[in-house]
């Protein structure tokens, strides 16, 4: 994440109402912020993030509001005063001392009604207010379009013209001021759409059930649970070299034993799953450098970078079989041809003069077979449709549609792939054709588009069989799941794919789903399974046994998974203020969230008899010996 | 490079000299150093065991196996010295004592027996003493923060999994990122917190690499979390020192850590919170040249952990003093489930869980019915007999009694036997009954109150200008983004159409040209 607001940047405006605008800043716009005013993005490019930024009144002879850094003694003053204040519940100069009494009664209904309402929607307000507010609407409206010192103005006047505001207590005055006080004042702030902002954003102000009702809650829970961390250090297989007559067999083969710290991930969140998870291993966003100028620098080398490899690929006709410059970028002859991307839009935007200081390496061109992604730290994505959608990613900088990518972290670290090539690799068209060989005298004969579709359709041949195969290799480091797909059939296909102790973490936003699953290993079955009551399984190897494909009674292989349970949290948000501390009245609602978690076990081969002695008079209660027996299968 | 930590990298296979956890019972979490044969041990013949209620675990037995492996407690044949020794050590302890192999025979013999009889096992069993549940086997986990919190002996209170998760998300601590941590404690937000950061170890090309700084004032805490960090190889990522951290501050040798997120697990978070300022704090009367904790080129994060109401409010307040935005305090309540299948029917056997009342309505009537044909049946002779109202009444009462417990025996008669009954046995135990889900027993309903704020990087009047200077602003800016009115937006959405248009035009043009060229 950045520590300051870059040029076409994600950013989000809190606005003192309490809503969010999520918007790319691009330079040389005017940022609208509808009723609380606009102001040119160059205001805000260049600093830094969680400053509160108030519309200044337009200066004679110019045409936009400049923007004024609050300091944050200004933000709290209210409350210094209140904390300042003899003690905090005091009325209101005028009112009688006594809180609540019967006179006061009516009063804290109305502003108690006036407050309720106008919190939700704003007509309502006018009403109230007509009865106390001496202000008209179009005199507001009067005020608001003068200069009015960042909407304090208008504040002060609403509370002077107040008729009855000798009348309120303390704490009603408090809340009318705060209300007034979101309502009109002019400040705004801007945040880094980092995931736990993005999600927030997502859940509260858009659609909720796009990302399964994710809470921060459960994405923290299901990350640790998943133990998805950084999983080392890059690993690259080496190029093969494979020339163009190279078919199949100049593929490179999987090295198992390089494969580590890869993550085996069900993501119907459109990608905010992914995007957590690959926070957490440290490749959503781009290496970041301690010194701005030094990350502006590489930034737009970065840019420049992906531009030039992209023209320099360009094909000629000696180059014809190396054009791949970054191993992930596709098809730049098209990019070239026709410039019909925005892509190349972009790239001739941000050719900017670039810093020299910094020698640029080439890295020698890779063949077609060569593969792009990391052996370590990945994420594997399997998905049902045959495009994995991920479309959150783009708040990141990532496409996972766009065919040439500018360099990001993901590209090298993102495997996606399908349910059937996963599990039916033969019936997948892309996975099981061969791929194309040509002479290079062949190639040179042909045109430019028909060379550049050649190469692009060996890469993705290449990209494929490595994602495909290295997944079907198993040993994954973890399972993380949030999926609207059924988790005990994703369960049966996972499971063995598995590393002995990797965690599985399966996020639901319901519980139905994971009790089904957690039923699938009740310790009724683990004792029938154990105990020989199974007679489909009598003279199975382990090895078969992993790959258990399922009966009615018992869907999954009760003895791969250790420690399984559900569990849910919540964060309940407070208000602090001085005197006036308690829980926010409202929350979101809707579905509760629910994580089901567990180990891969590796049961012994053979039988493994326990002494089973179920002391059943003994047992007091259901939950506690039905957990303590969990562990001691029959 | 020093060997990566188990916690970070544990590898396929269990290694010598490593930790490991085992899993005796599903909450029961044993960590363990697995130690080589020949390496200093109690005297058993095997080298270093692991006793446990479920029997005796020799550490060769579990070395070089893959993680998450089904351990039997009887794989090796203890010599004879061991066993006696063993046996002394375990009748101290009153545990087990059965030599693995008796063990194994045992295993079997009261799994057999016990599947015919619930009675068996402890009368045909060799076993002397009368031990409860035991077993022959447990399972090796490979060492997780999770399983790592859950095996924690508590030593002081513990950041659990459900709010160091929440914490760690909401601090940012991402791969790379410097954390404090002041309050180590028993060390289980540690851990979590080395995961979390961890990114490498840092190396002469790139120095800075995500770490936790540690602070801990309680001595004897300290040397036991600095064994505990050596052992778990993590002395390169936590960097834990003794100190005093409301007197003495963050600092590492007077120099700045550069911490991009804080974490109070401390009594009186406002008191350590004026060391954590960007500039020296106005009633920070030192001298010596201000040297700020934080790294001046992000915002810091920082969360407190605190118990009680007052230390929040006393914390928010002095945060809002010191600049701190986005203050926002939340408690996380966390519940565990358990699910179960709940069987209810008055034709069940009866076996723990089972809830022998009628399953609906109509079970309970068809009951009420049987007795009540039953009860008929019964009294005619009786009526027949004579005798007074009262008497009569007394004995109907009896007889109800007993009519009841015969229907009910009447109704179970079939299920007890259980194989003959084709109702009760086409359904198996684990399908039997609605699945359901409920609350552990006891849930922990507070823990702390997390205060969260974050501090934006200095901002000065320079800086300002130099930002000004790069992205002028001139009153040239004709898009607009953001919340539009309807005039703006059908402006915008001409010109959008006018400029595809262009495009289009353009494009083309450019392919006449090109075509003829290519005729050319």
């Amino acid at each position: 994440m950045h520590s300051i607001i870059r040029p076409n940047a994600w950013v989000a405006v809190k606005l003192p109402s309490g809503i969010t605008r999520v918007l790319q800043v691009a330079p040389n716009t005017t940022i609208s912020l509808g009723k609380h005013g606009a102001f040119p993005a160059n205001l805000i490019l260049g600093r830094p993030y969680h400053l509160t930024f108030e519309l200044e009144d337009k200066r004679p002879g110019e045409t936009f509001s400049r923007l004024r850094a609050v300091p944050p003694s200004e933000l709290y003053a209210e409350v210094f005063a209140d904390e300042e204040a003899p003690s905090c519940s005091t009325p209101a100069p005028g009112t009688t001392e006594a809180v609540i009494t019967a006179a006061d009664g009516d009063e804290f209904s109305l502003v108690d009604a006036d407050s309720g309402k106008v919190v939700v929607r704003s007509n309502n307000e006018a009403i109230d207010d007509s009865a106390r507010q001496t202000l008209t609407q179009e005199e507001i409206e009067e005020l608001k379009r003068d200069g009015n010192n960042a909407g304090k103005d208008v504040i002060a006047k609403l509370l002077l013209s107040h008729t009855a505001l000798d009348q309120k207590t303390s704490f009603s005055l408090a809340k009318y001021k705060l209300l007034k006080t979101k309502k009109y004042i002019r400040r705004f702030q801007v945040l880094p759409i980092d995931v736990p902002n993005f999600s927030t954003w997502q859940l509260e102000e858009r659609d909720a059930s796009r990302i399964l009702d994710l809470r921060a809650e459960m994405m923290g829970l299901v990350g640790c649970w998943g133990n998805v961390h950084y999983g080392g250090e890059d690993v690259y297989l080496d190029d093969p070299k494979a020339t163009s007559e190279q078919g199949h067999e100049a593929c490179p083969v999987v090295q198992e034993q390089l494969l580590k710290g890869r993550w085996l991930v069900v993501d119907d969140t459109c990608g905010l799953l992914v995007a957590a998870l690959a926070e957490r291993m440290g490749v959503l966003s781009p290496e970041e450098t301690d010194s701005d100028d030094e990350a502006d620098e590489k930034s737009e080398d970065k840019a420049t970078d992906g531009a030039e490899t992209a023209k320099d690929s360009a094909p000629t006709d000696e180059n014809i079989k190396k054009e791949v410059v970054d191993g992930d970028e596709e098809s730049k002859e098209t990019t070239h041809q026709g410039s019909d991307t925005e892509m190349a839009d972009a790239q001739d935007e941000d050719q900017k003069p670039r810093a020299d200081a910094k020698p640029k390496h080439h890295r020698p061109r890779a063949s077609d077979f060569a593969i792009p992604f990391s052996q370590t730290n990945t994420i594997t994505v399997v998905h049902g449709a045959s495009q994995p959608n991920l479309s959150f990613l783009n708040y990141w900088g990532f496409d996972v549609t766009s065919p040439n990518h500018p360099p990001h972290p993901l590209l090298n670290h993102l495997l996606t792939l399908t349910w059937l090539q996963l599990l039916k690799p033969e019936l997948d068209t892309s996975y099981s054709t061969p791929p194309l060989t040509a002479s290079s005298e062949t190639l040179s004969s042909w045109k430019p588009s028909r060379r550049g579709n050649f190469h692009r359709k060996r890469r993705r041949y290449a990209r494929i069989r490595h994602i495909v195969d290295t997944a079907r290799a198993g040993n994954f480091s973890g399972l993380v799941c949030a999926s609207t797909m059924d988790p005990i059939s994703i369960m049966k296909h996972a499971l063995p794919l598995l590393a002995g102790g990797a965690p599985v973490s399966i996020y639901s936003p319901t519980i139905e789903p994971l009790t089904a699953l957690v039923d699938c290993f009740s310790v009724n079955r683990r004792t029938a399974w154990t105990s020989g009551a199974v007679p489909e399984i009598a003279d199975k190897s382990n090895e078969e046994l992993e790959h258990w494909a399922g009966t009615e009674q018992f869907p999954l292989n009760p003895t791969l998974l250790l420690g399984t349970s559900i569990q849910t949290s919540r964060a309940r948000r407070w208000q602090v203020l001085p005197g006036r501390t308690h829980p926010l009245m409202t929350e979101r609602g809707g579905s509760d969230g629910f994580i089901f978690t567990g180990w891969k076990a590796k049961p012994a081969e053979g039988k493994v008899a326990a002494k089973g002695k179920f002391k059943r008079r003994k047992l007091e209660d259901d939950s506690a010996p039905q957990s303590e027996a969990a562990e001691t299968p029959a | 490079m020093p060997e990566v930590s188990p916690f970070l990298e544990p590898g396929p296979l269990t290694k010598v000299n490593s930790l490991a956890i085992l899993q005796l019972s599903r909450d029961n979490l044993q960590p363990v150093y697995l130690k080589s044969p020949d390496d200093e041990h109690d005297g058993y013949a095997e080298g270093a065991v692991v006793n446990t209620r479920y029997g005796s675990f020799p550490h060769s037995t579990m070395i070089g196996v893959p993680w998450g492996s089904q351990i039997r407690a009887s794989k090796v044949d203890t010599g004879s010295r061991g066993r006696k020794r063993k046996r002394q050590l375990d009748e101290d302890a009153g545990r087990d004592v059965a030599s693995p192999n008796e063990n194994e025979n045992d295993n079997d013999n009261g799994h057999e027996v016990e599947a015919r009889d619930a009675h068996g096992p402890a009368v045909s069993n060799a076993i002397k003493k009368a031990v409860a549940d035991t077993s022959g086997f447990i399972h090796i986990l490979p060492p997780i923060p999770e399983i790592w919190t859950m095996s924690l002996p508590h030593r002081t209170q513990v950041v659990y999994t459900p709010d160091y998760s929440y914490i760690l998300h909401r601090l940012r601590a991402r791969p790379g990122a410097v954390i404090i941590e002041a309050g180590a404690g028993s060390g289980s937000f540690t851990h979590a917190a080395a995961r979390a950061v961890y990114n490498g170890y840092s190396t002469a090309t790139s120095p800075r690499k995500g770490k936790v700084i540690s602070f801990e004032y309680h001595e004897q805490r300290y040397h036991k979390m600095s064994v505990e960090l050596s052992e778990h190889g993590l002395e390169e990522i936590v960097h834990l020192t003794h100190r005093d951290v409301y007197k003495d501050g963050f600092l590492l040798d007077g120099k700045s850590p550069e911490a991009d997120a804080i974490f109070l697990d401390l009594p009186a978070p406002w008191d350590a919170l004026h060391h954590l300022s960007r500039r020296r704090p106005a009633h920070g009367g030192d001298e010596a040249p201000w040297v700020s904790v934080l790294n001046p080129k992000r915002s810091a994060y920082v969360c407190t952990f605190s118990p009680c109401i007052e230390q929040v409010t006393k914390t928010v307040s002095a945060m809002r003093r010191l600049g701190w935005v986005d203050i926002e305090m939340v408690e996380i309540a966390h519940r565990k489930l358990h699910t179960a299948r709940d069987r209810v029917g008055l034709n069940l056997a009866i076996d723990r869980g089972v809830n022998n009342s009628a399953r609906d309505v109509d079970e309970a009537i068809a009951r009420l019915a049987e007795i009540e044909d039953r009860f008929r049946e019964h009294s005619r002779p009786k009526g027949g007999a004579g005798g007074s109202a009262a008497a009569g009444g007394d004995v109907d009462d009896m007889d109800e009694d007993e009519d009841d417990k015969a229907a009910v025996a009447a109704a179970e008669a079939p299920t007890n036997g259980d194989a003959s009954s084709p109702a009760s046995s086409s359904i198996p135990s684990w399908m039997d009954g609605r699945l359901v889900a409920r609350g552990e027993a006891e849930i922990k309903t507070h823990t702390s109150y997390l205060v969260f704020a974050v501090l934006p990087r200095e901002w000065t009047a320079e800086d300002e200008a130099a930002a000004a200077e790069k992205y002028p602003c001139s009153a040239a800016e004709k898009k607009i983004i953001g919340s539009m009115d309807k005039a703006a937006r059908k402006k915008e959405r001409r010109e959008l159409l006018a400029a595809q248009q262009g495009n289009r035009k353009a494009r083309r043009k450019a392919r006449d040209e090109k075509m003829g060229e290519g005729a050319l």
